[in-house]
């Protein structure tokens, strides 16, 4: 009697889990009707950088955006910026013919409880893999890794502002080989070589964009994107 | 004492391989301006492929600022033989022709006739540093505009704001007049030494050329004898674009500039006093 019940509240279990269960074509069309919602915007931006044997200071800027793909950050100087922009992932995610996806499991970023979604693409191109971390609560993706041919692994870290569709700030950890030219070409006599026997001479590098003042849907002209920095 | 210093720096003047340096300083200068506005960009693809890509690297690179830092860094090692035409020719210039008897017999002491010819040879330096700033700042920044400086070693990258750029490089000429004036105050001391005009001047641009060869071998007996060289300590200049500033680093190394500008001027005046002049 007792292995009946046993049977009988695992099967209910079992079944209830599946039902819970978030089909990931359901997880994105959620998350593609939130981001749907947004036709463009302009922010405020102050950029950290913590990328090794780069020393570069904080700088403050605006950043532009406009779908599909249009992104622009304008600041007074010299900044290092990802090769994808922090919409890409979205962008990728709105195209549901061009990539199978899949659930490989859950996990929990900061608070949030996560869906881990893989989405591999259909055709052969610069894309190999994309992982998203989704929080089906609230249809936001807290994490993305995108792994491609030309720039390697990329992740990118969102944090959101409560009830907000953007992020508040966005966290880039890209995979950097060690900067190194000769000492002949910089001029630098006085200087030593490090001893670092790490013959990989790759790390990860660290770009951590703050937004504020979001204006979207204004409407942005093609030309914010396009003039020439002053 | 004045009027002795402007005597000695109307010789200078005079003298045709004054300008020397100047025309040097002018063509190198706007040879690296006329390239780099022509391919400055393969300049930047190069030094910075490895970075490019994962990064796109946004913003005026090709600046002003970041123009002078490179002529800087490549004219910095020459400037020395520059000032030592000059420098090494003071006193045995005079004491090859002979006027440096005549000079003698005026009413002023040796210490003075000495230390007139090092003001003259220091405002010499200083002239030529100044014309060295004004084509690489000034000039550049005329064609090329203001902007942020990369300041690049060869393993790793320094972003200087534009803001916070130009009281380096006012620093970095004071910096390169002080070392300009130990290769000054060093060829005068051999100058001293002999009746040959020649000789002092060649010797200098020798020690020069061997201290930065010591200096820029990385063989591990060298590093002894790397912080006793005035050249290493010469191009301290570049630690003022560090971020954060070592300042002690830069204060050490402007005193041992300091100090072999007092030993060289030192053995200069006495010797020069004891001389016994011949010819």
């Amino acid at each position: 009697m007792k292995q009946k019940i046993f049977f009988t509240g695992f099967l209910l279990l079992f079944f209830s889990m599946q039902l819970m269960a978030q089909n990931p074509k359901q997880l994105i069309a959620a998350v593609n009707k939130k981001f749907n919602s947004v036709q463009d915007y302009s922010a405020d931006l102050k950029m950290d950088f913590n990328i090794p044997s780069v020393n570069i200071q904080t700088i403050k800027g605006k950043v532009f955006f406009k779908k599909p793909n249009k992104f622009r950050v304008r600041t007074h100087g010299i900044v290092f910026l990802p090769k994808e922009n922090p919409a890409y992932a979205l962008t990728l995610l709105a195209d549901t013919n061009s990539y199978t996806a899949l659930i490989s499991g859950e996990e929990k970023i900061g608070n949030s409880v996560c869906e881990v979604v893989n989405v591999i693409p259909n055709k052969d191109g610069d894309m190999i893999l994309g992982k998203f971390w989704i929080d089906a609560k609230t249809a936001l993706v807290m994490r993305s890794q995108l792994t491609t041919k030309s720039n390697g692994t990329i992740q990118i870290d969102n944090t959101y502002a409560e009830n907000n569709t953007l992020p508040s700030k966005i966290l880039f950890t890209v995979d950097i080989a060690k900067f190194k030219i000769p000492k002949a070409l910089a001029v630098d006599i006085n200087s030593k070589s490090s001893n670092n026997k790490n013959y990989n001479n790759r790390t990860s590098g660290f770009i951590t964009l703050h937004f504020s003042n979001y204006k979207v849907n204004q409407k942005l002209q093609d030309a914010v994107f396009t003039e020439p920095e002053k | 004492m004045l009027q002795l210093t402007l005597v000695e720096l109307y010789k200078i003047i005079t003298k045709p391989r004054s300008y020397i340096g100047f025309l040097a300083v002018t063509i190198v200068i706007l040879l690296i301006q006329f390239a780099l506005y022509l391919q400055g960009d393969s300049y930047i693809n190069f030094v910075f492929q490895n970075l490019q890509q994962t990064f796109v690297m946004q913003g005026k690179i090709l600046n002003g600022n970041q123009i002078c830092f490179i002529i800087l860094q490549t004219l910095i090692l020459q400037m020395p033989l520059m000032v030592a035409l000059v420098t090494g020719d003071l006193i045995s210039g005079e004491a090859a022709t002979g006027t440096i008897r005549l000079l003698a017999t005026k009413p002023f002491s040796r210490i003075q006739i000495l230390l007139s010819k090092y003001f003259a040879g220091t405002i010499y330096t200083i002239c030529l540093v100044a014309w060295l700033g004004l084509l690489a700042l000034g000039l550049s920044l005329l064609i090329f505009g203001n902007g942020d400086i990369i300041v690049i070693k060869s393993e790793s990258l320094i972003i200087l704001r534009s803001t916070d750029v130009l009281w380096r490089f006012m620093f970095a000429f004071l910096v390169a007049i002080i070392s300009l004036v130990v290769v000054s105050s060093f060829s005068m001391m051999l100058s001293c030494f002999t009746d040959n005009s020649i000789g002092p001047i060649i010797i200098s641009m020798a020690v020069i050329i061997v201290f930065t060869i010591i200096g820029t071998i990385e063989v591990p007996i060298f590093d002894y004898i790397k912080p006793f060289l005035f050249t290493t300590h010469m191009i301290i200049w570049r630690n003022l674009f560090d971020n954060p500033l070592d300042k002690m680093q830069i204060i050490e190394s402007l005193s041992v500039l300091l100090l072999h500008i007092a030993v060289f001027l030192g053995i200069s005046l006495y010797h020069f006093n004891n001389k016994d002049i011949q010819s």
